[in-house]
């Protein structure tokens, strides 16, 4: 099977000249969860943001599900062709407040896939009590707790059964006591074969649950590696030293 | 909140906690009390009414046609059953998904109920007036301008450089002329400048000049509360595969016309009373009315009672907007949080 994702030389460079992405090759195999890894202000959320157009890119190549994205000037309706494939789930949620919980999960497959109401509520209440918070329907995205309410954003994300998710820094904004609730459902979407691309900080989470880590510094990869090697003995040197700040915390 | 329920102590905390506090507040109640005493006995024993009772039918309608007056009146009932069912109707749901699109209809049902047509005898604009006149320039114009001004604040914002100059400068461009130049403008220049031949009345023309008027203020209410809503929302959206268009009107608009609600309701109160101008340009709505019942020989000088009376009808008006409002403003709080 061909990559779900494919990234050639990508190169961004932001206004005075700093590249936000340099250079980065790096492939996603179906069903494979990569974990991205790395300092603030590595390029790693702009890196996943490029694979379903919320950024645009310099030059290199960027191929996704078969789509592929140009440099500039990309087609509104190619993009949104990849987003209809592709979820993303956020740092802060994003889940729209003057909907209910029902309805923000049912937003896109009845507007962009044209779902029949009936079907796409059901759907909805199957992910919501996978989720375990199908107690919560009913209610307001302000009455959830944030653990919550990102269960409730994987649950809007994967509405669309897309093929591809991006998570982007889902745990940094949680109470420490909810991060697992949600750690726990993006492990269980690992298991059932989802393939995820995961910035995240969470060494536990991407010892056991990933299949590679990418790690990223001032819009470089630095290495690639199975997570084994990577936590017991990276190739780099500013992989271990990245990974020492952080086992200190 | 103990104070609450014991009244006595409780102004006694507020009014009279020392000297200076008690001092004041004396002053302060008894020439209160002096001007609601002066008023009271005014408005029972030295107020003549007579200018108020013998023309109550030219106050509410105008010089409508005498057997016609159940339309105007049907209208007026209309609104004030819109109003009680808003505020303390029901809470049916069907009733509660249809009064909004009662509300929107209440304006053409007004032209439909005063022009005639359709089975009902024309009546020239030139005899509506009144109360019903005000209802009618405030509801017309309400009704297109809202739409026009929310067009103008995506406007402003578009990506288009075009569209955005455009909204801009109308918008600044309107701003910028006080409103009773507007009025003037629709009433004096619109006609020179249709071709001849095509006439369009005077109620029409005012309600273009208000239309154009409070829309660019409506626009820029709106845009506070669409530079309010975060950037994120709007990728939210587009990250689901949701086409621009469906994102402004499913998330963005929802989400800015609630925060704008406050000031919308302001607009709408502002509006009511700027109705008034049109007395100036010769439109005997509410206030027009009153002058010319105060020009007729027989109720020479009672302009106290008839200037109180028509203060009082636009309180009561003002007044049940006001509570329409927050009533809207507490069912949309109660989505939110409460269930």
């Amino acid at each position: 099977m061909p990559p779900i994702v494919k990234a050639t030389n990508l190169t961004k460079s932001y206004s005075k000249g700093i590249l936000a992405l340099d250079n980065v090759s790096i492939s996603v195999e179906p069903g494979e969860v990569l974990v991205v890894m790395g300092p603030s202000g590595s390029g790693k959320s702009t890196l996943i943001r490029t694979f379903n157009g919320l950024e645009t890119f310099d030059s290199g190549q960027l191929n996704i599900l078969g789509i592929s994205l140009d440099c500039q000037n990309n087609e509104e309706r190619k993009i949104r062709r990849i987003r209809k494939r592709v979820g993303m789930v956020f740092q802060q949620f994003n889940l729209f407040p003057h909907l209910s919980i029902l309805e923000n999960i049912t937003l896109a497959p009845i507007k962009v896939q044209k779902k029949k109401r009936d079907d796409a509520e059901q759907n909805a209440l199957i992910l919501l009590s996978q989720m375990g918070i199908a107690s919560h329907a009913k209610k307001y995205p302000s009455q959830l707790s944030g653990g919550e309410q990102q269960r409730v954003a994987i649950a809007r994300a994967l509405a669309l059964k897309p093929e591809l998710l991006l998570f982007d820094e889902p745990t940094s904004a949680l109470d420490p006591e909810r991060v697992n609730e949600v750690l726990d459902a993006m492990r269980r979407l690992a298991t059932q074969g989802m393939s995820m691309v995961v910035v995240t900080h969470e060494i536990n989470f991407a010892k056991e649950v990933g299949d590679r880590i990418l790690f990223m510094d001032s819009g470089k990869v630095i290495e690639t590696s199975t997570p084994d090697i990577f936590f017991l003995n990276a190739k780099h040197e500013r992989s271990r030293k990245f990974l020492n700040q952080i086992k200190k915390k | 909140m103990k104070n609450r329920y014991k009244p006595i102590k409780y102004i006694k905390r507020v009014a009279f906690s020392n000297k200076l506090d008690s001092i004041i507040s004396l002053t302060i109640i008894s020439f209160g009390l002096v001007f609601l005493i002066s008023l009271v006995k005014w408005v029972i024993f030295s107020a003549n009414w007579n200018v108020v009772r013998l023309n109550l039918p030219l106050f509410f309608f105008g010089s409508f046609p005498n057997d016609q007056l159940w339309r105007p009146g049907l209208w007026i009932s209309l609104f004030a059953i819109l109003s009680f069912t808003t505020l303390w109707g029901p809470p049916w749901s069907w009733l509660r998904k249809n009064l909004p699109l009662l509300w929107v209809s209440f304006a053409p049902i007004g032209v439909f109920l005063l022009a005639g047509g359709c089975g009902l005898s024309p009546v020239e604009s030139r005899n509506w007036g009144g109360l019903t006149l005000t209802i009618l320039l405030t509801s017309c114009s309400a009704i297109i301008s809202l739409p026009l001004g929310i067009a103008l604040a995506l406007g402003r914002q578009s990506a288009l450089p075009v569209v955005k100059k455009l909204s801009s400068i109308y918008i600044d461009t309107m701003r910028s002329v006080p409103l009773i130049a507007v009025l003037f403008f629709g009433q004096l220049l619109i006609p020179l400048f249709l071709p001849v031949g095509l006439e369009i009345n005077r109620v029409c023309r005012a309600i273009i000049a208000f239309t154009l008027f409070v829309s660019a203020y409506i626009a820029e209410d709106v845009r506070g509360g669409l530079q309010s809503i975060p950037r994120t929302q709007q990728e939210a959206g587009e990250v689901l595969g949701l086409h621009p268009f469906q994102i402004t009107y499913l998330i963005i608009l929802p989400q800015a016309l609630r925060i704008a609600l406050p000031s919308l309701t302001n607009q709408a109160v502002g509006l009511l009373q700027n109705t008034s101008l049109m007395a100036i340009l010769g439109l005997v709505e509410l206030l027009g009315i009153g002058r010319s019942i105060l020009a007729n020989p027989e109720f020479i000088g009672r302009y106290i009672e008839v200037y109180i009376w028509l203060a009082a009808i636009y309180w009561v008006i003002c007044t049940v907007m006001a509570l329409i409002a927050r009533h809207l403003e507490q069912q949309m709080s109660l989505e939110k949080k409460d269930l």
